[in-house]
């Protein structure tokens, strides 16, 4: 049952503040992001058009820790075919950046993996401008799964390297202090 | 003609044969690529919560694409589309452009960007394409896989049909290979679910082996390091998981026209590729026969009706 006392009337305007998320107003509800999505075929419980309605009555707290949310395969099908321009994958992306600063604030926990890999990979591109795939995924593998589930991946690792495409070592780029200041400039906002 | 060239993350790493053949096949087209110099990471689709950040990535690379004078092209459908975004960003979005000039003290006035495959189809054009190929890859019957990012959303990717884009089918044609219908062509591999939620990414990416296997294809054609990331270098995992064999050879387009090309396999890189390809590089120019016995047959079968 949704409680218009707990609802949150301001939660489709911090969406919209947000990069990516300017037009969620435009919604009609039609349903076109839900029909088409790939992932919603395979697991009924991602729903795009909820988590848009959700969002727009301002059942915040409900949107932010819906773990479905992190399901999204960024396809572009449901951006492509929506008739009001929601731009709903980067609206979905939004709705991350919010629950990842509300997760960090401590008012929230996320279950899901995804942004850990997303962040890890930022930050290895923070330092080296470039992706460190080895170190990324090693890393990502040994908080998610343990040493026994990182071990399990290294015959793949071993096969990628051996075919010289994969490198144990990150690759420096010159310009690691341009990227800094790029994260800078972005981060104020 | 002469090109910028962003290679990307993944080509100098698990897309290798993708970077290896897109230089001989430009090569071989007249084409001259020019890689920009100190290039960075794009953000790919780990950035997808910071558009910011994801667009500023990518903005870097155009400032030095600009500095050569030069269109880019990318062989990377999330690069492409990463690159694209933040030159259109760049452009029209004052607030935003200013952060990032701030950021590398420079001037931006915008850079031409394509991926690979428009440069190809429609810049050089699949017919002169075609006029460079000595041998008929007849016996391939291929199914043109396009993703997700190569043609869409279609604000950023505007040089095919979002929902039923041909192009690619119809440089696989040129070579004398079959290309068959494929209604997943434009279907998501499930790739950005990999690491976080691989059962998904998994069946994702079955459905797509599924329906070229049932349609008798005997491999599929890429034109993206992630959809190749998932169709090749996973085939083996999806198979462990879902207790089948798939055994489907998985080429880049630049694999696949080199060969057309008469390029060597060394030179295109077909060892790299995690799923052997031998076997249907070993089927071309074998089909004819057994096309003949099938049309005999399916004349004898008119005859007797």
């Amino acid at each position: 049952m949704i409680k218009s006392s707990e609802l949150d009337p301001n939660f489709k305007y911090e969406i919209a503040k947000e990069p990516g998320g300017e037009n969620i107003m435009k919604c009609f509800n039609c349903t076109g992001c839900t029909v088409g999505c790939p992932v919603t075929e395979i697991d009924k419980s991602y729903n795009p058009r909820k988590i848009l309605r959700k969002a727009l009555l301002g059942m915040r707290k409900e949107v932010l820790s819906d773990d479905s949310m992190w399901y999204c395969a960024s396809c572009y099908i449901c951006f492509e075919r929506c008739p009001q321009d929601v731009k709903i994958t980067e609206v979905i992306g939004a709705i991350r950046a919010i629950a990842q600063r509300e997760a960090k604030a401590g008012k929230i926990k996320i279950g899901n993996n995804k942004p850990l890999f997303d962040n890890l990979f930022i930050d290895s591109v923070k330092s080296n401008g470039k992706w460190y795939e080895a170190g990324v995924s090693g890393t990502f593998m040994l908080k998610t799964k343990g040493i026994g589930g990182a071990i399990g991946y290294a015959p793949m690792g071993l096969e990628l390297f051996k075919k010289g495409k994969l490198s144990i070592l990150p690759h420096k780029i010159k310009g690691t202090n341009e990227i800094k200041r790029i994260f800078e400039e972005v981060e104020k906002k | 003609m002469k090109l910028a060239y962003y290679p990307g993350c993944t080509l100098h790493g698990t897309a290798r044969e993708y970077d290896a053949s897109t230089k001989a096949v430009c090569k071989a087209s007249g084409i001259d690529l020019v890689e920009i110099e100190d290039w960075n990471c794009c953000g790919a689709l780990e950035a997808i919560f910071d558009k910011e950040l994801s667009m500023g990535l990518s903005a870097r690379n155009n400032f030095k694409a600009q500095k050569t004078g030069l269109d880019l092209v990318i062989p990377c459908s999330i690069c492409s589309h990463n690159l694209s975004r933040a030159d259109t960003a760049m452009k029209k979005d004052e607030a935003f452009r200013t952060k990032i000039e701030r950021a590398l003290g420079e001037k931006y006035n915008g850079v031409k960007i394509k991926h690979l495959l428009d440069v190809m189809v429609n810049d050089i054009g699949t017919e002169a394409i075609s006029g460079k190929f000595t041998r008929s890859l007849k016996g391939i019957k291929a199914v043109a896989y396009y993703g997700c990012l190569l043609v869409r959303p279609s604000e950023v990717s505007k040089f095919d049909n979002p929902e039923n884009p041909m192009s690619l089918d119809n440089l696989i044609r040129s070579t004398g290979a079959d290309c068959l219908p494929f209604t997943q062509k434009t279907k998501c591999c499930g790739g950005n679910l990999l690491m976080s939620k691989q059962d998904y990414a998994f069946i994702l990416t079955k459905k797509l082996f599924d329906e070229a296997k049932a349609i008798g294809a005997n491999c599929i054609v890429v034109a993206c390091p992630m959809c190749h990331m998932l169709l090749d270098g996973q085939q083996t995992m999806i198979e462990k998981a879902h207790n089948t064999v798939i055994d489907m050879p998985v080429l880049y387009f630049t694999q696949l026209i080199g060969l057309a090309m008469g390029l060597g396999e060394k030179e295109l890189e077909l060892d790299k590729n995690m799923v052997p390809a031998s076997k249907l590089i070993g089927s071309i120019g074998k089909e004819a026969k057994v096309e003949v016995k099938a049309a005999g047959k399916a004349q004898g079968a008119e005859a007797a009706e």
